[in-house]
């Protein structure tokens, strides 16, 4: 019986094999959209959603003469983004023949070991979320992709907006002087770098600087030291997996009862395991932002399509995970119209100047870099336990 | 006959740096209490404690049967979740309990209940893991920790999930006195004194306790302690029993103190807890210790300094050091033979 098992599953694969063989070589053929994303431990509270939106949008969609499916992978290791199996993720993707744009990562520092391999095969790349403005800008984002051409956009505005942009907001609060707390990795510290830059030229003290180990608990030591400089409001620059919500946790402990100030990497909604749910009654006071649009066009039509799929409501960056998918279903669109669809052809789709896509978070196109033309800052703080929406700040009217 | 003379004989070995150690720790203290604050010098205290505690399962298990046990990072690990499960799930307790007789009950059943478990699931380990091993090639029972490393974690993450949980802290946080300007919580000083009390009646166990003398002199030569009749299998899991209830309570105070958990919390503080029993000198109980409250404290001072960037950075330099100039340790390797 066993033996017989293991020949009928051989011959099984073999037949599935073989379809797949073919499958490859039909015109009317799948293509295949990778997700790559950060979904299991602390790292799912924020990517999720973004998957969950991604999907949908392609569940929605339809391309003639294509079935479009998608292929997700999950870079997260120890419940926490690892650049290395981002990195590792990308190459599988790139492997697959049938893989013509990906959507993701969701942080930064797994951003910057993707997308050396993504340009190589000239392979789109969309991510919702990604911030840090070293990712495409200037000479840094040129060394990433290698000189190559631009296959990497995003829906999500840079650090060098948001972070200024949580500074204006806490310096409106009539915040003067304020210590400043990061992860040590790519996105955190970036933010918290743009964060006290602005906040010094609008006026604002930084009262210090420091850097916690993104794998320890302890953070006593630092918040004893910012609260011997006496601030009025504390930023952290980081994500809740490199410990957010436990450095909010000290604070209160040790009797630093100032409001903290975050970027998006804090704002992932109260669920379990969520910067909210670990601080506890200490998330009281915490402000955060998100680099992406709140009020979105269609706000109420979206949230019921999210709501009927999935059961529940769309998190912070599932319309920006929705808006990727969008954009590279209309970039295979067009690259379909113009012959063969082939990865070049969707990537320069994409990349071309000029181009508005109309997605769920409104109109947008993309610079020269691949950053999006929609330059909005949402604002949130903390109100009976969850986040709320205070403002939005577009920065491109601006 | 020959076991007295061996405890004889460590004695007056000892008996220089037993006169010296304690004056240089209180003049050390006495330096960094001047140096970092009343409240860095807490905070460091505390820290110091979690890593000791965890110090001395590593440096025990070293001294008896030179296996480096790679699990016992995470063996602390699951005693944080086991404490959180004792008190959130069994008991139901909340944050901050201001009943007093209501709070010491808590605080003995959390603290009984968990250095229990781990003490249990520590013999385990050893009797299943590492025992068949004995007559292997060290780096057999190596590559098995880091085994037992993994399974534990998984295990962790398939019975509890793979967040960061909350863990209740039952002693109030907000309790405080102060000295001067300076908040001093009471709850810093009841986690050093657990640790104090713990480390000193571990002390006293292996120097004054006939199980405790069979653990150095299996430490020192295992096969002419077991023709001197000791049972070489009881005495070697009683070390795991007691170095994995060490973890349990460091698991307890990290939960109480921090107030969270996570199944990866066991990798870096493992590595610091063992670098802290190498700094002390791997095998040295009162290294091991000592070894611990000195990481802390160096990794307190870079923050005070400024280097909280790179606090990693500099206790792993520290390590180096130690390794390439004094690789001994601080009080010398093992438990009194090789000093």
């Amino acid at each position: 019986m066993k033996v017989f098992n293991k020949k009928g599953f051989v011959a099984l694969a073999a037949i599935a094999l073989l379809a797949a063989a073919c499958g490859g070589s039909t015109s009317g053929k799948t293509l295949t959209i990778g997700i790559s994303l950060p979904l299991s431990g602390s790292a799912l509270a924020s990517a999720g959603p973004a998957q969950k939106g991604a999907e949908l949008a392609v569940k929605d969609a339809t391309v003639d003469g294509y079935t479009l499916v998608v292929k997700v992978l999950d870079h997260a290791v120890n419940g926490a983004h690892n650049p290395a199996q981002a990195a590792a993720d990308m190459t599988t993707l790139v492997g697959d023949e049938t893989v013509v744009a990906v959507v993701g990562p969701f942080n930064s520092g797994s951003a910057k070991a993707q997308i050396p391999v993504s340009s190589e095969a000239g392979l789109l790349q969309c991510s919702p979320s990604n911030t840090n403005p070293d990712l495409t800008k200037g000479d840094a984002g040129a060394t990433l992709r290698g000189g190559r051409p631009v296959n990497y956009i995003r829906v999500a505005t840079t650090d060098d907006i948001q972070g200024p942009a949580v500074a204006a907001y806490a310096f409106a609060q009539g915040k003067k002087a304020v210590y400043v707390v990061d992860d040590t990795e790519v996105y955190g510290k970036g933010i918290a770098d743009a964060f006290a830059a602005k906040f010094a030229d609008l006026g604002g003290t930084v009262l210090g600087r420091d850097a916690a180990d993104p794998k320890t608990t302890d953070f006593t030591a630092i918040v004893a030291k910012a609260a011997a400089a006496k601030p009025d409001s504390v930023f952290y620059g980081g994500v809740t997996s490199s410990g957010a919500g436990l450095f909010r946790k000290a604070m209160i402990q040790a009797g630093l009862n100032v409001p903290l100030y975050g970027g998006d990497g804090i704002q992932d909604g109260n669920g379990e395991g969520s910067y909210i749910a670990i601080a506890g009654d200490a998330a009281m006071d915490s402000f955060s932002s998100v680099a992406a649009i709140h009020d979105i066009p269609a706000a109420a039509d979206f949230a019921a399509k999210y709501k009927a799929a999935y059961g529940e409501d769309p998190g912070s960056y599932s319309a920006s995970g929705y808006a990727c998918a969008q954009v590279i279903i209309e970039a295979i669109k067009v690259a379909a119209k113009a012959g063969a669809v082939t990865r070049e052809g969707v990537r320069d789709a994409a990349v071309k100047a000029g181009v508005t896509y109309s997605t769920v978070l409104g109109d947008l196109g993309f610079d020269e870099n691949g950053d999006t033309t929609q330059k909005v800052i949402s604002l949130y703080k903390v109100e009976g336990g969850d986040w709320v929406f205070d403002s939005q700040i577009d920065y491109a009217q601006q | 006959m020959a076991e007295k003379a061996g405890v004889v004989s460590v004695r007056t070995e000892r008996a220089p740096s037993r006169l010296l150690l304690p004056l240089v720790v209180v003049a050390f203290l006495a330096a960094m209490l001047a140096w970092l604050g009343l409240t860095q010098f807490l905070n460091a205290l505390t820290l110091g404690a979690v890593y000791a505690l965890i110090a001395l399962g590593y440096t025990m298990v070293y001294g008896i049967i030179e296996l480096i046990n790679f699990a016992h990072g995470d063996v602390f690990m699951v005693g944080t979740f086991v404490s959180m499960f004792v008190s959130g799930t069994l008991l139901k307790e909340k944050n901050g309990i201001e009943d007093i007789s209501a709070l010491v009950f808590g605080l003995v059943l959390v603290f009984v209940i968990t250095i229990a478990v781990m003490a249990v699931i520590g013999a385990l380990i050893e009797r299943f893991a590492y025992r068949p091993l004995r007559k292997a090639p060290k780096l057999a029972p190596l590559i098995t920790a880091i085994g037992v490393s993994f399974i534990l974690q998984n295990a962790v993450q398939y019975f509890f999930g793979p967040l960061t949980y909350n863990v209740p802290q039952i002693f109030p946080v907000t309790w405080a006195f102060m000295v001067g300007e300076t908040r001093v919580p009471l709850l810093n000083l009841f986690v050093i004194s657990v640790a104090a009390v713990l480390m000193f009646v571990l002390q006293l166990f292996i120097s004054r306790t006939r199980t405790g003398r069979a653990m150095r002199t299996t430490a020192m030569d295992r096969d002419a302690s077991s023709l001197m009749g000791v049972d070489i299998n009881r005495t070697i899991m009683i070390t795991f029993l007691i170095g994995s209830g060490l973890a349990g309570a460091a698991g307890v105070i990290h939960g109480l103190y921090y107030g969270n958990t996570n199944f990866t919390i066991g990798f870096a503080s493992g590595l610091k807890a063992f670098t802290a029993a190498v700094l002390g000198g791997i095998g040295n109980t009162a290294g091991a210790a000592l070894g611990g409250f000195l990481i802390a404290f160096v990794e307190v001072g870079a923050v005070v300094l400024g280097f909280s960037r790179w606090g990693g950075a500099v206790v792993f330099s520290l390590l180096v050091i130690f390794l390439v100039f004094r690789p001994t340790g601080l009080l010398g390797s093992s438990t009194g033979d090789r000093a």
